[in-house]
């Protein structure tokens, strides 16, 4: 087995890499909360095991080898933070450091006990899809709304990473998962993105716009 | 000032003085305050939400020796808790305030605009639904039964428009014929899906079961409802009732079997069903012919294409510069022109007459001649210039084409796109362009904003910079002065963006086609602004003209500037006199200028009229540098303090004081090494 931090890594280097962003040590030092010196220490030592490839100054991607690990990992966070919201009552906005650390010591039978126990759930709580026991993740392929130009008809597939209370609120003005939307326009400057939804147009910012996940039609 | 507690005793007198109060809510941009305007008469108010910087507008209405009250609430999407216009509107509601509620749809987008109309009819609030803009509608093709609606829905359903005034006597007879009981509300609470009923079923009988009293009087399937949209609020006054155990156990199974069967959370497959909901009365009242592309549309397009809009909008923001320079400067001349003509003499007058030649009469002149000019003249012509611009640029809608094209300019100095006009008319007068922040939603932004605009030379302090420095010391000079300030601009909002807590709102800003401003309507609306501004800035001017004026003809002026002498004479470089001038520039900017012409004057004989006699280049330089950049005028102030309460205003006072003295001593003591004059 590898050990905690190696995982830690992994499974930070999946998510950055899934979110669409370029993985960059910085980015990873900023999110471990620790230097970039030590950073790109840790990175070393995954390169020589062929966990992933680090070439300086250009970027970090996972191997087949690193990404089944870096799986395997995920799949166990979800799942535990699954297991920690709905049978144990612990809070959304917790749920996420809490499963952090826990997630190391569930073995492979226990964690396909859990799955079963949870009923099989497709995704976690905050809507990431969980991995199956293959380490498959069974999801429309998707990128953010913010990459697509004018006249552009989409699907959304999901909304990641924001408060409830404003993905609520999305949802609200029609902008949910499986919805249609048309881009109108684009701001200069990296700006805003304008969307048709139904029969309202929307200028969304562009924290907003990076958040909603679609698919062209 | 007027900002805690005044929006209270504001609605305390409204309902004492009417027989019902009627609520307006409804999506923002439907026209609500439209409708507002067409109600009430002249006698409207906005007063701010207590602890809040959103303000409410509200007014009295009568009707046939009825007399109602009318409460504007903030346009909101829904009935959520995401941002502070949301917050005060949903209060309000909560509260059971207002004895009717009038829905304001837009006729042009029915199905989004129905989804408030369901979550109050879902929290059991009887409402009347006023469909408005139906010309607009009509003109697009789109024809809304409104009679098969009103049978859905269960309540009233009245088509208005409210730029013309139509419909809004059937709507205000019936606001009446329900007060009075002629007509009973019979509302259809909204029917979901078969499995999300049996939820809010169940949820229902073990809230009715286990919570004694429910907040605010809702229906227990009201409760159920808001705790399945996981709504905040409600949730945390639940769990503190002693009972709850069984509700949030129940509630958390509901949630997670919606989860299991339909792979979503709970609150969103809630939000799904509405939507639904609304989709299935949509296609039961409202059919659809071709629509037409109009003109407006087009305008629009161009407006927020980048290549033609952001050419278009230079010019726009010139056009409002030079609008507010030189047709407010325009009538700045001719209001004060007549006022030194016809008023002046007969105040002198009258005070001497009575009083005589004294250093009383003076003060006294300084107070009710100076002091009310000087409100007048910035309040009429500046405030209702830019009222007009403002007015004319929200009616219209293109307001939201700059704030689209803007917003990421905007982002890296904290703010969004729609703070740019404010900005912009702040080269005109602070005093409208700080009002002018209300169309910003966070207090982060306001403080942001308004602190830009204190800092943005106007036409006042364009007058000394032209007059002392242009004049005498070179037209380049005077560049050097707005080059400096718009480089402090820069690097100080930038700053506040980084030291300010919060982050700059995401924007998501509902877009519309131009829609054609009707005359009364902006008039309507600047004559109440303006007459607000003359009505607080009035009295807090004169006050402080009668204060300054005594103490200047008292001499006791020349005792405030010796504490201050060090400052100007040893770090500013400038004479002691011109520490008089700064301290009345607090007045008026340009009184700073006009009173130092006076003092050489005085000082020299009446020959000097050349400043350059009396004060050095460099002096002249470092003099409209520091006048541009310390403490905002008495009227701008004032109208800070209202906006952003006494600390806050009180912290930029400060700091622009200690701004201008570091930027002058650095100057002084920049030019006193490198010898350029």
């Amino acid at each position: 087995m590898l050990s905690r931090s190696k995982e830690d890594y992994l499974e930070i280097i999946f998510n950055l890499e899934s979110r669409g962003k370029g993985v960059t040590t910085s980015e990873i030092a900023s999110q471990l909360n620790i230097s970039s010196a030590s950073v790109s220490e840790h990175l070393r030592k995954l390169a020589k095991e062929e966990l992933i490839i680090h070439v300086p100054y250009k970027g970090i991607a996972l191997t087949a080898k690193g990404k089944k690990v870096a799986l395997d990992v995920v799949r166990r966070h979800r799942l535990t933070e699954r297991l920690l919201t709905d049978k144990v009552g612990v809070k959304w906005e917790e749920v996420h450091s809490e499963a952090h650390k826990l997630e190391h010591d569930i073995s492979k039978v226990v964690g396909d006990k859990l799955y079963k126990m949870l009923g099989e759930p497709k995704t976690c709580p905050h809507g990431n899809p969980v991995p199956d026991a293959s380490g498959k993740i069974n999801e429309e392929p998707s990128s953010p709304l913010i990459s697509f130009e004018k006249n552009d008809r989409v699907k959304i597939v999901k909304i990641i990473d924001e408060e409830p209370k404003l993905l609520c609120y999305l949802a609200t003005l029609g902008l949910m998962p499986r919805t249609q939307i048309k881009v109108e326009q684009k701001a200069p400057f990296n700006g805003p993105i304008m969307v048709k939804v139904g029969n309202a147009v929307y200028a969304l910012g562009r924290k907003i716009a990076e958040s909603i996940w679609v698919k062209k039609l | 000032m007027i900002t805690k507690g005044s929006c209270h005793s504001e609605f305390k007198r409204i309902s004492r003085d009417s027989k019902f109060i009627i609520a307006l809510v409804g999506n923002p941009n439907v026209g609500k305050s439209t409708i507002f305007n067409s109600l009430t008469g002249l006698d409207a108010v906005t007063a701010n939400y207590p602890g809040k910087t959103v303000a409410l507008n509200m007014g009295t209405a009568e009707y046939k020796g009825l007399k109602f009250g009318i409460v504007d609430l903030p346009g909101t999407y829904s009935l959520g808790s995401v941002s502070d216009d949301q917050l005060v509107a949903r209060r309000e509601l909560l509260e059971g305030n207002a004895e009717i509620i009038v829905s304001i749809l837009d006729a042009t987008n029915l199905e989004r605009n129905l989804y408030m109309v369901l979550q109050l009819l879902d929290l059991g609030y009887p409402v009347v639904v006023a469909l408005n803009l139906s010309d607009l509608a009509a003109k697009q093709n789109i024809c809304i039964d409104h009679q098969e609606l009103s049978k859905i829905l269960g309540v009233p359903v009245i088509p208005v428009v409210g730029t013309t005034g139509e419909g809004i006597e059937p709507l205000i007879k019936t606001c009446i014929a329900i007060h009075s009981g002629k007509i009973k509300l019979k509302p259809r609470i909204p029917s979901y899906g078969k499995d999300i009923e049996a939820y809010i079923e169940l949820l229902s009988s073990h809230i009715q079961k286990c919570i004694e009293k429910i907040p605010y009087g809702l229906s227990s399937r009201a409760l159920a409802t808001l705790l399945l949209e996981e709504d905040e609020e409600f949730l945390g006054r639940i769990a503190s009732e002693k009972n709850c155990g069984q509700v949030l156990k129940s509630l958390e199974d509901i949630s997670t079997d919606i989860e299991k069967t339909h792979g979503e959370r709970a609150s969103l497959r809630f939000v799904r069903e509405r939507h639904g909901y609304e989709g299935a009365i949509v296609d039961r009242v409202q059919t659809m012919g071709v629509c037409k592309i109009v003109l407006a549309d087009k305008l629009w397009r161009l407006t927020i294409e980048p290549v033609t809009g952001i050419p278009i909008l230079l010019f726009g923001l010139m056009a409002v510069f030079v609008t507010m320079y030189y047709v407010g400067g325009f009538l700045s001349n001719v209001f004060e022109f007549s006022w030194t003509a016809f008023v002046s003499p007969y105040l002198d007058a009258l005070f001497n007459g009575l009083l005589g030649h004294n250093a009383l009469s003076r003060t006294l002149l300084w107070g009710f001649d100076a002091g009310i000019k000087a409100a007048l003249s910035v309040g009429i012509p500046f405030v209702m210039t830019f009222y007009i611009i403002l007015a004319l640029l929200e009616d219209t809608g293109y307001l939201n084409s700059i704030a689209f094209l803007t917003d990421s300019l905007m982002h890296k100095i904290g703010l969004h796109g729609r703070a740019v006009i404010p900005i912009i008319a702040g080269a005109g007068c602070n005093v409208p362009a700080i009002i002018g922040t209300r169309v910003l939603t966070t207090k982060r932004e306001k403080i942001i904003a308004c602190t830009l605009i204190i800092l943005t030379p106007c036409s006042a302090r364009t007058a000394v910079i032209m007059g002392a420095v242009a004049f005498f010391v070179g037209w380049q000079y005077a560049l050097a002065i707005y080059a400096i300030n718009f480089v402090l601009g820069i690097l100080i909002g930038r700053a506040m963006a980084l030291i300010l807590p919060g982050e700059s709102s995401g924007l998501v800003m509902e877009m519309f086609p131009f829609r054609a401003p009707k005359l009364t309507h902006i008039m309507k609306k600047t004559w109440y602004r303006v007459k607000e501004f003359v009505l607080i800035a009035l009295p807090i001017i004169a006050v402080g003209s009668l204060v300054m004026g005594a103490l200047y003809e008292t001499n006791y002026m020349w005792l405030l500037t010796s504490p201050i002498s060090l400052v100007v004479e040893n770090w500013l470089g400038l004479p002691a006199v011109a520490g008089i001038c700064l301290l009345f520039g607090i007045l008026r900017k340009e009184l700073a200028l006009e009173l130092l012409l006076a003092l050489a004057i005085v000082k020299y004989g009446p020959d000097i009229h050349n400043l350059l006699s009396f004060m050095t280049k460099q002096q002249l330089f470092v003099f409209a540098l520091v006048t541009t950049l310390y403490f905002p005028c008495v009227a701008a102030l004032t109208v800070l303090v209202k906006e952003l309460g006494w600390k806050v205003s009180i912290a930029i006072v400060i700091f622009t004081i200690v701004l201008a003295v570091a930027v002058g001593s650095f100057a002084n003591l920049f030019f006193n090494t490198v010898k350029i004059f």
